[in-house]
């Protein structure tokens, strides 16, 4: 049963884009662009009401080629004879069975080449995004009103058994990667001459199986894309490709048979399971694409080359270079020194369109990969570092735009910096848009706010816009711009959006979602009841879980009382380790809050949860503390033991005294308060050249000097100061003749007993000996006493602070 | 002249080194050590004689407490021992504040440490001459209480945080909402800095080791990136097991900030504070802070090793509550005494030995009303030597 809430869209689509999604599909050679279809000029009859008018201009010009639909589907070939070029009216009656005006992208058309039908482009997607925008801009306004989604009942799976990849990439390091290793690696790994992702031949085992894991079906080993490639696809087989999908299939049925069954625990509570692409799909959000000339979305997931699907001749395809690879849920990532690059003549239809409107936007969806680059190029429209037509650039927090106008040079300076205070940039995904008009030049947009930063250059003219530029994504063209991060999104507008249609596209957000309806029916005895997410893919790692609700799908059904809480998300049989957002969830879904229509938010808020095997392979379930009447008790596993604690190496008993504590202790031995202001003013120029701590291994001569600065400070306010050096040296008079004081050992007695009675202490034997530096103040004393009758007439108190600084400075204050 | 006192110092420095290399430790010794540990100083010949006369009797305990009565224990030792606390920069060389002012004042007058996190209290020197009186916008009056060399050991007086800088009663939470925490803390960013440095500082951890990504994420905020650079990884492998259990306890913060040109720490009870919000668009669906209500995940799972009250109930309102979840766990206790053991001992407990004193010190930091001159006096008596 099904039931309509928002938007009807084809499972064959859904069934496509899975398929390119999981990079599958032979390699199909390209044909050449064809920018203009090579037939005569039109010159049946004229368009007899304005809705052929439209088809004419908007879907017919682009199928009419003959390398194109025109070639089987024109006047005399093949029908349906949409692509006639004698009668575009006899043309229009003929489409009209073949489209879905209200919802493009159901369009028998769409589908057709969506399922490899003469898709002109290599990737099937493309070319169905392609015409799904044709069709769109046929249909104008009509294509925009009532969306509406079916909800499909899933199809009902038991949660089974199932394998999950060991975190241990040992077992691929013996079985699988010797192989890829010997036959992959000149593509598949990192250091290759042309490096191609994923990289599951990479020398480094870790890595190769982090790229592996996604090309292995632990369930069913002959689906996996390792072998299929092999055997159904010919893809660079090294001998015979059966027997080498064989030698491929071994490797993995090895792999797979050493990864133990991981049973499902029968106490668990457990809705019935299913797969991300066994959920409806959700529409996105619409967006707003009146004016657009170029489009990436980056469906395709396989190959070199990222499509521009924007449906506006000649698209402006770009070619990876370096470092580029697909990330899952649509996007690519760009690593240092990679980029993804248009021709310049594809190109030139920006130049074209914007000169000729004097405006545009540069929309796109980023993740930096880290907020320290700069001079990063996301977008670029150049040639070269110092030429440009339009650039926006990270530069660490900040996004950066240049645009050549009449206001600025040739390389778009001055350029536009968004306000370093706000970290704007940030190493998240996040939506970009820079637009420029005549009025306000250049404004930047993240996440759909305006940052208010103002353009200094103010608009100008595009009128020397050069067109033999080219369109460059995460660098320059020159390869001198590195960015790093992963594109999900860009587009190139050739108006400037306002700030109300650039939060229309954000708001829409970027990737395919999926309802995912967890059948509980057998618990809560609801008819047709789930518990619904708005599941996607957030990035080559993770999946999304959003806006958990309970629904049923029979609009009769009510809840009456039913307790649900602490709910989890298993899978492949288990439930997974991190990300358990929904632990804590307590809530009753109840008859007042339920509605038929949408059922009952359960929480409000989203999670991720790690990706394991794939969005092919991976399947979820939930789990339930309690649901209605059935419960299950969680016991949280004992915390690990303390690992018993390590003895240190053995460390001095003693230490030194830090900074202060040398001020205060030579404050203490001389008396002299630490106010005092030469030492204060000493002190705080040498304080953070002194010790920090304790350790005594960390003694530097350095501080030795700043300690006999303060030291010296310190002893020069003693001796200077009468009325503390009286106390301190009872009985001496400094102002007398250096004989008179330092000339005896019963002389020098009255000098420096107080000095080593104070600074050494009374009898403590882990001070120094006493008569050994008692020698050595005599001995200084005698040798600073011998200047005779040239002795200045301060040269006592001279000599009394060098014997006072000689022992203050010393270990004697240092160790403690 | 001055090289000549190089050379005498250096020389004087290794007889000293040698010295105490080959000594002795006799009761005036240890009695010096104690003083010197405690104090910062060495001590006069009088104190050095009541204390070895203490420590020769068995009584090292009364000679440590001898030591404490130095205004150097105050001045020096405590104020050194709390200032890189109040600073991200973790710097010894910051002005007197009023977090350090608070611990001294708490430490001088036996309050119970456990209640430094949550109790409505404040220490000022009311009666200092030419000091200005305490402001909330300014440091001037800690500032000049240092520059004037101020005895700590007396002049502080125990006043109350509400009743001088305007924060209601309960909504003050120790040296939490001191002005020098809030200053350092409550700045700009996103008041996580709070809740990691105190951790830090009071529980001896830093984020990595209570790293858990097995607990339930729903609190996280939305300005943590999902999938950073694109790899979501990196969240489901890290950031998620900080933030899961920090983002619930620092929501605690929700209603406090530093208003940097009022200087001063703001409380806006029942609005959270913008910064909450920064970055919403990282990941629109985290988790949007409605309240300070907050949760400790922490108690299940492997950090409940921390050692958490059972007799608290794990969650509340605002950062009173938050704070005497933190201040009354095991770790807490754990942590005051081994700071003071390295302070005091001048190494990490560092074998057997070590570990059972810090454990018995602890048990009766605990049972003896969280008095840390006890610990202090406990510990120098472990480490004056044999």
């Amino acid at each position: 049963m099904a039931r309509a809430i928002h938007m009807i869209r084809p499972l064959i689509l859904l069934a496509a884009l899975s398929l390119a999604a999981c990079g599958g599909g032979a390699e199909t050679k390209e044909n050449p662009v064809v920018s203009q279809a090579p037939v005569p000029d039109y010159t049946g009859p004229a368009s007899t009401s304005p809705d052929v008018q439209a088809f004419k201009i908007n879907l017919w010009e682009n199928v009419k080629a003959s390398n194109r639909c025109g070639g089987c589907h024109n006047a005399t070939g093949q029908s349906p004879r949409f692509a006639r070029n004698d009668d575009v009216n006899l043309a229009y009656q003929d489409a009209l069975t073949l489209v879905n005006l209200t919802q493009p992208d159901q369009s028998r058309l769409v589908s057709k080449v969506g399922g490899g039908h003469n898709c002109w482009l290599a990737a099937n997607s493309a070319c169905a995004d392609t015409m799904t925008v044709w069709i769109r801009n046929w249909a104008g306004a009509v294509a925009s009103g009532g969306r509406t989604i079916t909800l499909q009942a899933p199809v009902v799976h038991d949660v089974g058994s199932s394998k999950s990849f060991p975190t241990s990439s040992a077992l691929y390091a013996s079985t699988i990667h010797p192989v890829v290793k010997q036959y992959c690696a000149r593509c598949h790994a990192s250091n290759a001459g042309t490096p191609q992702a994923p990289y599951f031949a990479d020398t480094n085992a870790d890595a190769a199986y982090g790229a592996a894991r996604t090309k292995i079906n632990l369930d069913t080993t002959s689906l996996s894309r390792l072998v299929v490639r092999l055997r159904d696809e010919f893809h660079n087989c090294w001998s015979d490709c059966a027997s080498n999908a064989n030698t491929m299939l071994q490797q993995v049925d090895a792999f797979a048979n050493g990864v133990p069954v991981t049973q499902v625990d029968p106490q668990l509570v457990t809705s019935k399971a299913l797969s991300l692409f066994e959920g409806t799909v959700a529409a996105g959000g619409n967006r707003y694409e009146s004016s657009i000339i170029a489009l990436w979305e980056f469906k395709t997931g396989m190959g070199t080359t990222a499509y521009d699907t924007s449906g506006m001749e000649p698209a402006i395809n770009l070619n990876f270079s370096g470092d580029v690879s697909w990330v899952g849920g649509w996007g690519i990532k760009i690593g240092t020194g990679g980029k993804a690059q248009g021709t310049s003549s594809a190109s030139k239809k920006l130049a074209d369109r914007i000169k000729a409107t004097g405006e545009y936007s540069i929309e796109a969806w980023v993740a930096p990969a880290n907020v320290v680059q700069e001079d990063a190029w996301v977008v670029s429209y150049s040639g070269g570092p110092a030429a440009r037509n339009a650039t926006l650039a990270q530069r660490e927090y900040q996004y950066q735009a240049q645009t050549r106008s009449s206001r600025t040079d040739a390389n778009g300076a001055p350029v536009m910096l968004t306000n370093a205070a706000d970290r704007d940039a940030q190493a998240s995904l996040q939506h970009v848009v820079l637009t420029y008009d005549p009025t306000n030049g250049q404004r930047i947009y993240v996440n759909g706010v305006y940052t208010g930063d103002a353009d200094r250059a103010g608009g100008g003219g595009l009128s020397d816009w050069d067109d033999s530029f080219a369109l460059v994504l995460g660098n320059e063209t020159s390869g001198t711009r590195p960015w790093s991060g992963v594109v999900r999104l860009a587009a190139v507008h050739s108006r400037a959006l306002n700030a109300t249609q650039v939060r229309q596209n954000f708001d829409a957000g970027v990737g395919e979602r999926y309802f995912m309806l967890f059948n509980v029916t057998h618990l809560t005895n609801m008819a047709q009841s789930y518990v619904m997410f708005e599941v996607s893919q957030y990035d080559s790692y993770g999946y999304l879980f959003d806006k958990p609700s309970f629904i049923s799908l029979d609009p009769a059904a009510r809840p009456g009382s039913l307790p649900l809480k602490g709910m989890r998300i298993g899978m492949n049989g288990t439930e997974a380790k991190v990300g358990q957002a929904y632990v804590p969830l307590d809530a009753t879904v109840n008859d007042s809050n339920y509605s038929p229509a949408t059922g009952q938010p359960l929480a409000s808020i989203g999670t991720v949860v790690p990706l394991e095997k794939g969005p092919d392979n991976d399947q979820f379930f939930l789990t339930f503390e309690r649901l209605a009447a059935s419960t299950h008790t969680v016991t949280e596993p004992a915390p690990p033991a303390v690992a018993p604690p390590v003895n240190l190496p053995p460390q001095s008993d003693i230490g030194i005294r830090q900074f202060e504590e040398i001020s205060a202790s030579m404050s203490a031995m001389t008396t002299v308060p630490t106010t005092q202001t030469e030492v204060k003013a000493t002190y705080e120029l040498v304080k953070q050249a002194l010790p920090q701590n304790e350790n005594v291994e960390g003694f530097l001569s350095a501080q030795q000097v700043g300690i006999a600065q303060l030291s010296i400070e310190y002893c020069n306010a003693l001796v200077e100061d009468s009325s503390l050096r009286a106390t301190y040296f009872p009985g001496v008079d400094f102002n007398a003749s250096v004989a008179a004081v330092f000339g005896s050992a019963g002389a020098r007695d009255q000098v420096f007993n107080p000095l080593l009675d104070r600074m050494l202490g009374l009898s403590v034997g882990s001070q120094p000996d006493r008569a050994a530096v008692r020698s050595e103040l005599d001995a200084l004393s005698v040798k600073l006493s011998a200047c005779g009758a040239s002795c200045a007439a301060d040269r006592s108190k001279t000599i009394a602070k060098a014997s006072c600084g000689a022992v203050l400075g010393s270990a004697v204050t240092l160790l403690q | 002249m001055s090289a000549r006192l190089g050379r005498l110092t250096c020389a004087a420095l290794a007889l000293g080194v040698l010295a105490i290399g080959v000594a002795q430790a006799g009761s005036r010794e240890q009695a010096k050590r104690i003083h010197d540990r405690i104090a910062g100083v060495p001590p006069s010949a009088t104190v050095l004689d009541q204390m070895a006369a203490e420590v020769a009797a068995g009584r090292p305990l009364a000679a440590a407490n001898i030591a404490m009565q130095s205004s150097a224990f105050y001045n020096v030792t405590l104020k050194n021992f709390v200032s890189p606390w109040t600073n991200r920069e973790q710097s010894v060389f910051v002005p007197l504040n009023d977090y350090t002012a608070t611990v001294i004042g708490m430490v001088r007058d036996d309050e119970p440490f456990d209640s430094a996190l949550s109790a409505d209290i404040l220490y000022t020197a009311p009666g200092a001459a030419g000091v200005p009186a305490y402001s909330p916008a300014n440091n001037d009056h800690y500032d000049q209480l240092e520059q004037r060399g101020a005895d700590l050991k007396t002049v502080l007086v125990k006043q109350t945080q509400s009743a001088l800088n305007g924060i209601p009663a309960a909504a003050t939470a120790g040296l939490l909402t001191t002005r020098a925490a809030a200053q350092a803390f409550f700045i700009a960013g996103t008041n996580r800095a709070m809740f990691r440095f105190t951790l830090m500082n009071h529980l001896c951890r830093d984020m990595e080791q209570v790293q858990d990504t097995s607990r339930p994420p729903d609190r996280i905020r939305q300005d943590v990136s999902r999938s950073p650079g694109g790899d979501s990884r990196i969240f489901l492998n890290n950031c998620i097991g900080c933030h899961s259990g920090m983002d619930p306890l620092a929501q605690a913060f929700a209603f406090y900030h530093y208003d940097e040109t009022l200087a001063r720490i703001v409380y806006t009870s029942g609005q959270v504070q913008p910064k909450y919000f920064n970055n919403a668009d990282n990941f629109r669906p985290g988790y949007p802070t409605p309240d300070d209500h907050w949760d400790n995940y922490w108690r299940k799972g492997p950090n409940q090793l921390i050692g958490w009250d059972a007799a608290l109930p794990g969650s509340g309102n605002g950062a009173k509550s938050m704070g005497q979840e933190l201040a009354r766990s095991d770790s807490f206790a754990q942590c005051q005494v081994e700071k003071v053991f390295k302070t005091v001992c001048f190494r990490a407990p560092a074998d057997a030995n070590d570990r059972a004193r810090v454990q018995i010190i602890k048990s009766g930091f605990r049972s003896g009303g969280y008095k840390l001159k006890q610990v202090f006096a406990e510990t120098a008596a472990y480490c004056m030597g044999d």
